[in-house]
């Protein structure tokens, strides 16, 4: 093994550690702040995975969509509804011990297919410049998802405004 | 495999591990906006799952995942937008956004 796929395999294991270890302390946090807060940490993490797969521009876009924008917003939804921690009592034991169940049996019968299915991989992973390709595709290939896309947004956008303003 | 080269199917089992941590933060969470933490989550796992077989798997048409990735990413964020407001609203109607109180359509 090369030098450069022990450091590779370092930091993948570390980033995953710490993304499931948040990840596991977020959907547990009692208190909805603290979730949000890990949540920026398991969004940082997919951030440095994208990185780490050759996805420069969409590291970035990562970087600013997610923990830029969305974070904020959580953030400032969790400000607005005000004395709303999620109490143990909120929902029952039984919900919670069926939601870790289905929660498992899907995670046990997604990681057989994913780690048994034979993948048609490439002869070397991809390792280019992407940014310039994403805009061709987007501005070829994929010219009437990109204008939809927008479209939602705007009308994403107006409609939050809509139904978050006062009467 | 311990310490075997990272290749597709690391990046697929942490993405099934943090799809389904996410799935049981959405089912069990009786807050509405630590449901939509939860659900970003879950679309953050499948945003990795789409870029690593962008990279590893070999298909005529190279970065449809990066660009699948990027679609869901613009979705993720108008469906993060809506809801919150949805949040809001409620909130400012009920004085609460735990889903049990929600209960307006229910016969």
């Amino acid at each position: 093994m090369a030098a450069t796929d022990v450091i590779v395999s370092i930091v993948f294991y570390a980033i995953a550690a710490l993304m499931v270890v948040a990840g596991i302390s977020m959907v547990v946090a009692q208190h909805m702040i603290r979730s949000a807060l890990l949540l920026i940490v398991v969004l940082s993490g997919v951030a440095i995975l994208y990185m780490m797969l050759s996805a420069d521009f969409l590291a970035v876009a990562q970087l600013l969509v997610y923990v830029g924008a969305i974070a904020v917003l959580m953030l400032f939804a969790i400000m607005l509804t005000p004395a709303q921690v999620d109490l143990s009592g909120g929902s029952s034991e039984a919900q919670k011990i069926s939601a870790a169940l289905t929660a498992l049996v899907v995670g046990v019968i997604a990681i057989s297919v994913v780690t048994t299915h034979p993948w048609n991989l490439r002869a070397s992973p991809l390792n280019v410049e992407t940014t310039e390709r994403i805009g061709m595709l987007l501005l070829n290939t994929y010219v009437l998802p990109f204008w939809i896309a927008s479209i939602l947004l705007t009308v994403g956008l107006i409609g939050a405004i809509v139904i978050a303003r006062e009467e | 495999m311990a310490l075997a080269p990272v290749g597709l199917q690391h990046f697929l089992v942490l993405a099934v591990i943090l799809f389904c941590i996410g799935m049981y933060g959405a089912l069990s969470r009786s807050n509405a906006v630590g449901i939509l933490l939860s659900i970003e989550l879950m679309l953050n796992a499948v945003n990795i799952m789409m870029v690593s077989f962008a990279r590893y798997i070999d298909t005529p048409q190279e970065l449809a995942g990066q660009v699948f990735a990027i679609f869901i990413m613009t979705v993720a964020a108008a469906e993060a937008a809506v809801g919150l407001a949805i949040v809001i609203s409620v909130y400012r109607l009920r004085h609460t956004i735990q889903v049990e109180d929600i209960d307006l359509l229910k016969g």
